[in-house]
């Protein structure tokens, strides 16, 4: 049994009392259903003195839709998203992603702002701590080896957020909270590909909102996974795809659980133009790109070079299916 | 002993578990959830190392440590501990030598967890690393470091069986294959966390235990013999366990431990595990490799078999010769083979210890054959259930290494699984990348020779009648969820005619209850079973001797049914239960307990070669099942769509009971075969979570028809044998032939994962491109 | 700020439909605090943390882990455990299925198996079979190969709750 380090909880009420909670500690960390944070910290990963709990934020809950397009509050949980039919005929990948999270009871507790800012996978990181220390700890946390690649210098652990690939092809927007005020980036820039530090926010800053613009293109999720509940991505890809007049307007993909970034796959525009009754030729171009660009390490039990094809396989099948469906409405 | 009355009114009908009611509300006290107020919280510091000599440990700082009551180290114990009296080489804490990662070397007792945490931080190991081996082929190797001194080569056990002529067999088979197949290892992963309560009396030097076992009297003789007390001394209680597929049939060592920190801090400690901890404690399923190779007639009749199994055990002896053993004896007693060989080697690792699982020693073996036998049936032209039926075996006969089998429906299961299957029908009809397949498995129904050879009965039970009119039944039986307490108090109710619930259960404490040999290879059933038959025919003799007096008639012309006693075709009133519970009392001068008991008789337990007890029963269930599944090409997964099995378990005394077994076995077998396993990185356990160790989900976990055949076994009570192991191994070829069914592809290696699977299909496809490349240049 | 760290408060929150005090430390697990503190032991600890569905209890009747959740957040909230939901003698309609149906073998994972089904029956009246496997995903179960299980909530759906 792994105790928790003793910690106190905050719980304000707006997101100024949450900024300034977070500047009274150095230690403080900030949290929401605490489905990842929790779990870490019973395995000594982290020892912060307070937990800022966001959820109390009126201003982080709710989903608004208008012409320019969705704001979800960072506090919505994945249940509620996964829940909500006019999201789904708006953003189908969103809402399949949501649902794709864990089980039932995951989706209950997990919220869009801590599914979009989980921390990083591996299987030499996600341990208790006498087995990282048995193994010397590790790149990502108290040590200075990556056991997934010793020779090299940066952490490979895994983004594995089911929620993050299917707003990237929806060029979702992240509005996040901070000590200089509000600010909203592209939700593509709030990632680095480095295990050890994912994710780019300054100390005291927290999401607060996503903004998905109105898109016509369609969109898909798939999650391939060794079993259908529970299990993180080994791979998971969304697919954005628009038609014009017969023709793959607008394509986008984008990967997790393969890099330590939820990945936007580059190079889609050369698939554009194409008639959208696609041929084997162009599928496998699309395959390739995904293959190129993936980087999947030894993080998983499962075989590294499995995520890699799988990931190019469920983007074919994906981009596919959103084809034919693309090509039948122009025939019809 | 088989039919002891006319009306079946209590056995054969589905009964919910008695104890069902404290599990679905809540109120089932596990060993975790027994008040312990006050009780120290005990902890376990593993063995960061693999290997390594033990130079010094300093325990001093976390004996300062305030709120500390107990440290202690492999230096409180100088008794080995194990299940076999031949290979105990296990000490509850590491002396020397530390053998494998995760391994105890220190115990703390304190009063809470954080304390508890916190001193184990202040030790320090000071050792000095040893090779360590990781593989069974490393272990081997000549150069080797041993990890104990007296097994050679690291091989525990060797075992070289033959029967027959298997060269005379191959040289007149139409069809010889040879294949290498292999299993990962695998775990029990049990829902319930290993735990143990120990209070101990310093002014009495008594100890109670309760603990999650399986087996009390193996805890109990442990307990004695590593803390060196009288067995008066010991009391152990098994609370409402949370499953053990055999993981709990060992003593495990956090229960000597947790009674070694009782007794040092002189008071009551809890020691709950964690999911990681309980891993590491395993005695699982062993990595297994298995070279076999079958002889076949073009009739589909085998001619020969030859087996070479290797297992890794880990770093101590556990149950490994017993596995190592079960693996080739079950060999036989399925189909009639004339002639058999088997060479097998237990091999020690650096690994926690594997043991006995479900389906014991067996399970890796049936893989192989039924996969190879189905891959010679196709070759052949022929069709796998119509080589089954070649093949099946004619009750009763003696097999070649002596196992006895009196009834087999086997043929039945294999006509029910065709037929509800659709087998003829929709085999290689089912479309692109979807399959059936099939295979049979079979099991004993409890060792026939106890492990400890005490000259006690193999089965005692106590049953009780006192002025309530209650029927207390007393067994130390184990009810670790199978249901094996409610089959107890059918079976007494049956013979006496009485409600189920006049029969109250007391199971599983030693002050109170007979010794058992505990819940371990299907034994329970049968033996306890029979024990009980015979306890309350005992009581039933008193009650009628009773109601004879009573009624002023002779014994022989009472009947009695229903709670009910009269005289044979009076119609007059008769006697109700009580009264005639009243006049017994009276008669007997007070409550009345009578004893049942039940041992395998000596022709029955083995035959006469080394080893030749493993293996041995009274009876073997028998099992055929049929698997549908569709392989996804892209993302190699494999969907288990639905399974259909058949088992012989002789009778069902509790088919609500024996469906439930039958599912949950074939479904563990559907963990094996799809995705769970072992795994290691330098020895350190990489799957100890229920993240990492991926059992099914509900999800994807498929409807499963089951059929109960009953070929009333001459020797089990009422007919029956054992319903909970036997399907188990079928599960594995079933799925393997059924993937070969829908995609072409033989798998030779357990689990079929996504990603083994789909790195088959992309070396089929890299061969079949190179072939045509071939061709092309030729 | 730090010594306040550890030190418990009184939280107020329903715990199986009755008002209730809890005396915690904010970094206290549900979990614990049901078994250990508030004596109610049918809410089980199978895994280290959200990975077995062992510890499902309702929270404002949506299934949550008890091992992820701690005591002091479900403060102003109801907490329904088994223990709430039926008693030897007045079972649910739920529970009553999974007994009679053989929903539960071993019984370790049952309690939090009946709240995860008890959650989507009152989400769901009428749930299929595919509901009833996934609300149930993630309560792991080594007894019943889930085949019981399903039928059990299936047994209890259409009757009064």
């Amino acid at each position: 049994m792994e105790t928790l380090p003793p910690f106190r909880v905050a719980t304000p009420a707006t997101i100024a009392e949450a900024v300034a909670a977070a500047q009274e500690s150095r230690a403080a960390r900030f949290i929401a259903g605490g489905t990842d944070l929790m779990v870490n910290l019973r395995h000594g990963i982290g020892a912060p003195d307070v937990l800022i709990d966001l959820r109390g934020i009126v201003d982080l809950h709710g989903v608004w839709t208008d012409l320019a397009g969705t704001t979800v509050g960072a506090a919505v949980t994945l249940a509620e998203l996964a829940g909500d039919a006019a999201l789904a005929a708006r953003y189908p990948a969103v809402a399949e992603a949501a649902a794709a999270v864990g089980a039932p009871a995951h989706r209950e507790a997990g919220t869009v702002g801590g599914n979009l800012c989980l921390d990083t996978r591996c299987v030499f990181y996600n341990r208790s701590a006498w087995w990282r220390e048995a193994n010397g700890f590790c790149l990502k946390h108290q040590g200075s080896v990556c056991h997934v690649a010793p020779t090299g210098t940066r952490c490979h652990a895994a983004f594995s957020g089911d929620l993050a690939p299917a707003l990237l092809v929806h060029d979702a927007t992240v509005e996040i909270a901070g000590p200089q005020g509000l600010r909203r980036q592209a939700l593509d820039a709030l990632y680095a590909e480095d295990g050890a530090a994912h994710l780019r926010l300054a100390p005291g800053e927290f999401l607060t909102r996503v903004i998905l613009p109105a898109d016509s293109a369609r969109s898909a999720y798939a999650k391939a996974r060794a079993r259908a509940a529970i299990d993180f991505p080994l791979a998971g890809v969304a697919v954005a795809l628009r038609a014009e007049a017969g023709r793959v307007a607008a394509l986008r993909v984008a990967i997790t659980g393969t890099n330590a970034r939820p990945l936007l796959l580059a190079g889609t525009e050369a698939l554009l133009g194409a008639a959208v009754d696609v041929d084997a030729a162009w599928l496998e171009r699309l395959g390739k790109l995904v293959q190129k660009q993936v980087q999947p390490m030894r993080t998983t039990l499962l075989a590294a070079q499995y995520r890699r094809r799988v990931a190019a396989a469920l983007a074919q099948r994906l981009a596919a299916t959103l084809a034919g469906a693309a090509s039948q409405a122009h025939a019809a | 002993m088989t039919h002891i009355r006319p009306a079946h009114d209590v056995v054969g009908r589905p009964t919910p578990l008695i104890d069902g009611i404290e599990k679905v509300t809540g109120q089932a006290h596990y060993t975790a959830d027994l008040p312990a107020a006050g009780a120290l919280v005990g902890r376990i510091l593993r063995s960061p190392f693999a290997h390594a000599r033990i130079r010094a440990i300093d325990t001093e700082a976390a004996r300062a440590l305030p709120g500390v009551h107990a440290v202690i180290t492999g230096e409180d114990c100088d008794q080995t501990y194990g299940v076999l009296p031949i290979a105990m080489n296990e000490y509850p804490l590491a002396r020397g030598r530390v053998r494998y990662c995760g391994e105890p070397v220190v115990a703390v007792a304190a009063v809470d967890e954080a304390t508890a945490a916190a001193a184990l931080r202040l030790i320090r190991l000071d050792v000095e690393e040893l090779p360590a081996y990781f593989t069974a082929a490393e272990a081997r190797t000549p150069d080797a470091v041993l990890l104990h001194d007296d097994k050679p080569g690291n091989v525990e056990r060797a075992v070289h069986h033959r029967f027959g002529d298997v060269e005379a067999g191959f040289a007149a088979a139409d069809l010889v294959r040879e294949q290498v197949f292999r299993c990962a290892e695998i775990a029990h992963a049990q829902m319930e966390l290993n735990a143990a309560l120990v209070s101990y009396d310093h002014d009495r030097d008594q100890l109670t235990i309760w603990s999650t076992t399986q087996v009390p009297y193996y805890v109990h003789l442990m307990l004695a013999r590593c803390l060196g007390m009288d067995m008066s001394r010991i009391r152990v209680i098994k609370p409402f366990v949370g499953g053990g597929f055999g993981a709990r049939v060992e003593v495990l060592n956090f229960e000597i431990i947790t009674a070694l920190l009782a007794r040092a801090a002189g008071g009551t400690v809890r020691m709950v595990l964690s999911r990681e901890g309980t891993f590491l404690t395993h005695r699982g399923r062993p990595e297994t490799e298995i070279r076999l190779k079958l002889g076949m007639m073009r009739s589909g009749r085998l001619t020969a078999c030859a087996c070479e199994v290797i297992q890794r055990g880990g770093a101590y002896a556990g149950y490994g010769i017993v596995t190592i053993l079960y693996a080739g004896a079950l060999l036989h007693g399925l189909y009639d083979i004339p002639a058999i060989t088997y060479d097998g080697w237990r091999v020690y690792a650096n690994l926690p210890p594997c043991g006995a699982m479900r389906g014991h020693g067996t399970v890796d073996v049936r893989f192989a054959f039924e996969s190879l036998l189905d891959s010679m049936a196709t070759e052949a032209g022929l069709d796998p259930i119509a080589v089954r039926r070649a093949n099946l075996l004619a009750a009763p006969t003696e097999t070649a290494n002596g196992l006895r089998v009196e009834s087999y429906g086997l043929g039945e299961c294999l006509d029910w699984v065709e037929q509800a299957s659709g087998w003829r029908e929709r085999r290689g009809r089912l479309g692109a990348a979807r399959g059936l397949g099939m295979a049979c498995s079979h099991y004993v129904s409890g060792a026939a020779k106890p492990i400890h050879w005490t000259g006690e009965p193999h089965a005692v039970v106590h049953l009780r009648l006192d002025f309530d009119g209650g029927l207390t039944l007393l067994t130390g039986a184990a009810d670790i969820g199978q249901g094996s307490s409610t089959v107890m108090a059918q079976a007494a109710a049956e013979v006496l005619g009485v409600h189920l619930d006049r029969v109250r259960v007391v199971a599983a404490d030693s002050m109170l209850t007979p010794k058992d040999n505990g819940s371990y290879s299907s034994r329970v059933t049968f033996m306890v079973g029979n024990a009980t038959i015979d306890a309350a025919r005992a009581l039933r003799e008193r009650l009628l001797a009773a109601a004879a007096e009573k009624l002023g008639v002779a014994v022989t012309e009472v009947e009695d049914s229903h709670e009910h006693f009269r005289r044979a075709g009076d119609n007059a009133a008769g006697l109700s239960f009580a009264e005639v519970t009243q006049a017994a009392l009276a008669r007997e001068g007070g409550a009345i307990t009578v004893k049942g008991t039940f041992s395998c008789p000596l022709e029955f337990q083995g035959g006469k070669h080394r080893g030749g007890a493993v293996g041995a029963a009274m009876g073997f269930s028998y099992a055929a099942q049929a698997v549908e599944v569709s392989v996804d090409e892209d993302t190699g997964m494999v969907a288990v769509e639905k399974i259909w099995v058949a088992q012989d378990c002789g009778f069902a005394i509790n088919p609500l009971a024996v469906e439930g077994q039958m599912q949950g076995a074939v479904w563990m077998g559907m963990g094996q075969a799809i995705g769970e396993e072992t795994r290691y990185e330098n020895g350190l356990a990489m799957h100890a979570s229920l993240l990492d160790y991926r059992m099914p989900t509900s999800v994807e976990s498929p409807p499963i028809d089951v059929h109960i055949v009953e070929s009333r076994d001459p020797n089990g009570p009422f007919g029956a044998k054992e319903a909970s192991e036997g399907a188990l191994a079928g599960f594995l070829p079933a799925l393997i032939n059924a993937i070969a069914d829908a995609v072409g592809l033989r798998l030779d290696t357990l689990p079929a994962t996504p990603d083994r699977v789909l790195e088959a299909l992309a070396k089929r496809q890299r061969a079949a491109r190179l072939a045509r490349a071939m061709q092309e240049r030729a | 700020m730090q010594d306040t760290q550890g030190t418990p408060e009184v939280r107020v929150f329903r715990l199986n439909g009755r008002p209730h005090a809890a005396l915690v430390a904010d970094h206290v697990l549900l979990l614990d605090y049901l078994r250990e503190q508030a004596g109610l032991t049918g809410t089980k600890r199978g895994c280290d943390g959200g990975e077995c569905g062992a510890c499902t209890v309702l929270i404002d009747g949506r299934p949550r882990l008890a091992c992820l959740t701690r005591a002091q957040e479900c403060a102003g909230h109801d907490v329904e455990t088994i223990e709430g939901i039926g008693a030897p003698g007045r079972m649910s309609a739920l529970q009553r299925a999974f007994h009679e149906r053989l929903g539960t073998q071993c019984g370790y994972c049952t309690p939090g198996m009946v709240m995860a089904a008890e959650a989507l029956l009152r989400r769901d009246p009428d749930p299929d079979e595919a509901a009833i496997r996934a609300a149930l995903g993630g309560n792991l179960c080594r007894c019943t190969g889930y085949v019981k299980i399903i039928e059990a909530v299936h047994d209890a759906v259409g009757t009064p709750r």
